[in-house]
């Protein structure tokens, strides 16, 4: 992690997370998680306690960071496709709130999958503003789905606690996030495929 | 690939942790290189070089087999 800012915003959406996944009592995940969290974290951890600093991102860390970024997309597509089996087999009349979740994570998992084949031979193709422009609408992607499960879960605990239809959540989860979701995906999408698709090295 | 880094990091009294700090990476970057198991760039072997008052050539060495 780059700064004690990343490290913050990581640790608070880990916690958040944490207390979702309590809430709907997945005390495995919970655990998974947390260590996971551990994992990735402890020499940022280890480094401030000692140091008072974050250990430096040299190249060495960057190349191993891509790496497993690279695993990761792997990973995220191999569990979308196991968590989508269930649902080519059983054939079901009205889509819910877990088959919107999955059909997210699938699409996920397919835009990341063709970024980690493809990644490579599209990166010398584009130039600096596409580049950017394609972590913008992956950041909007990634940052709509993380609203989506905000939005779902503050949505039914206001309903929960205070016996009433929250309207603002409902919005943000049915409407907003899906649309921004569907921006993020679709404008990376095309610039990568252009990036594909381009002659020019 | 071998390299002469720990012989002259020993040469100038400086431990893995004060070289890393030096040229601005992790001591387990400098572990990696002493063991030969990374390949750095040229920028941090230069850095790297200069630090130990050496010469790249000096500090790296690769097998032809």
């Amino acid at each position: 992690m780059k700064t004690k800012r990343v490290l913050l915003a990581f640790s608070i959406i880990v916690v958040i997370l944490v207390i979702i996944l309590i809430s709907l009592r997945a005390y495995y995940v919970t655990v998974a998680l947390v260590v996971g969290a551990l994992i990735m974290s402890y020499r940022e951890i280890w480094s401030l306690i000692r140091k008072r600093k974050l250990p430096p991102i040299d190249e060495r860390v960057r190349e191993n960071t891509s790496k497993a970024i690279r695993n990761g997309f792997i990973f995220f597509a191999m569990a979308s496709a196991f968590l989508m089996l269930p649902f080519t087999v059983f054939l079901t009349e009205a889509p819910s709130t877990v088959h919107v979740l999955g059909g997210l994570f699938l699409s996920g998992g397919a835009v990341y999958l063709l970024s980690y084949i493809f990644y490579d031979r599209v990166e010398p193709r584009l130039n600096e503003r596409r580049l950017k422009m394609i972590k913008t609408f992956l950041l909007i992607a990634g940052i709509s789905l993380a609203a989506f499960i905000i939005s779902v879960f503050l949505h039914n605990a206001i309903s929960g606690l205070f016996g009433l239809e929250e309207p603002v959540f409902f919005f943000i989860a049915v409407f907003i996030t899906p649309l921004a979701f569907a921006v993020g995906l679709i404008g990376s999408l095309v610039i990568f495929v252009k990036g594909l698709l381009s002659k020019t090295v | 690939m071998k390299t002469r880094i720990k012989e002259f990091r020993a040469r100038h009294n400086l431990t893995q942790e004060k070289l890393a700090e030096i040229v601005g990476v992790r001591r387990e970057t400098i572990i990696f290189l002493e063991q030969g198991k990374y390949n750095p760039s040229l920028k941090l072997a230069y850095s790297v070089a200069k630090t130990l008052k050496t010469t790249v050539e000096e500090l790296f060495f690769f097998n032809d087999d």
